[in-house]
């Protein structure tokens, strides 16, 4: 038998974005200027997506890594209230095996002329098997992003 | 961290042999030989580029008898905590780009 092990995190974000509420609102709401920030990996095959920004409605997406493995993140809106807040569940799975579940709270704030946005992320991390086996991936993603964030100062990655 | 260690780990990072050998390494621990091979590197080759990742801070050895093996340096490896750290800074990034998009797009022109 596999141990799995739980791990139950909380972090908060906080963040001042250009423009106000109404426009920060429209970059979660809205898939092609959601996908214009929120979607960063040229390198993983889109095989599954859909986008149903409403109480009860679902996000979805499923992707190939260039290792052939499938990761899939499943996102379900509980709470919605334009320009002002936004919480939805979500579970993200490797090789059909979970990851984490989390719950998540976006509340945008006007603040003069800007918005200030306040992310909280309430996870469980479920650190199994394959949970390892991402772990490491993530290590050598992590490596490449950091050489990235290093191309990054001379040339736009993402 | 510190600038000069810091300056160690990029250039340690900074050849595609030596993070073909960390990627083998998170694997599990290995001697010069079996590293060597599978990346179609000479021994003296392999021996430097460990030393290296080694002052990178990246890679440790140890020797027993006449056989070094090496091994990711754990700190490399993330701990539980740290892959909820690793969430929080994608999601940094991820915002990063969040502002980058709405200044790129004003209000008057994202509505048009």
């Amino acid at each position: 038998m596999k141990t799995v092990e739980i791990e139950h995190t909380t972090f908060v974000i906080e963040r001042e974005l250009p423009g106000s509420p109404r426009h920060a609102f429209r970059f979660w709401s809205d898939p092609d200027l959601k996908q214009r920030w929120a979607g960063c990996h040229a390198d993983w095959t889109v095989l599954d997506e859909r986008f149903d920004f409403r109480a009860g409605g679902a996000e979805v997406k499923r992707w190939r890594t260039p290792e052939g493995d499938e990761l899939t993140f499943h996102a379900h809106y509980l709470d919605i209230v334009p320009e002002r807040r936004i919480i939805y569940a979500y579970e993200m799975s490797f090789k059909g095996e979970r990851l984490s579940a989390s719950l998540v709270t976006i509340e945008l704030m006007p603040s003069k002329t800007l918005t200030r946005m306040k992310f909280t992320e309430q996870a469980v991390f479920l650190m199994g098997g394959a949970a390892r086996e991402q772990r490491v991936m993530g290590t050598e993603q992590g490596f490449d992003r950091l050489l990235e964030a290093v191309a990054a100062e001379t040339a736009e990655v993402c | 961290m510190q600038t000069q260690a810091l300056d160690r780990m990029f250039l340690a990072l900074a050849d595609p042999s030596r993070r073909g050998l960390i990627e083998r390494l998170s694997r599990g621990p290995a001697t010069v030989t079996q590293l060597a091979a599978p990346a179609r590197m000479r021994l003296p080759s392999a021996v430097k580029h460990l030393k290296v990742l080694e002052e990178g801070g990246l890679a440790v050895s140890r020797k027993v008898g006449r056989t070094r093996t090496y091994s990711i340096q754990p700190r490399a490896l993330r701990t539980i905590a740290d892959w909820a750290r690793s969430r929080e800074a994608a999601w940094n990034s991820a915002f990063d780009r969040l502002a980058a998009a709405m200044q790129e797009l004003p209000e008057k022109e994202s509505e048009q």
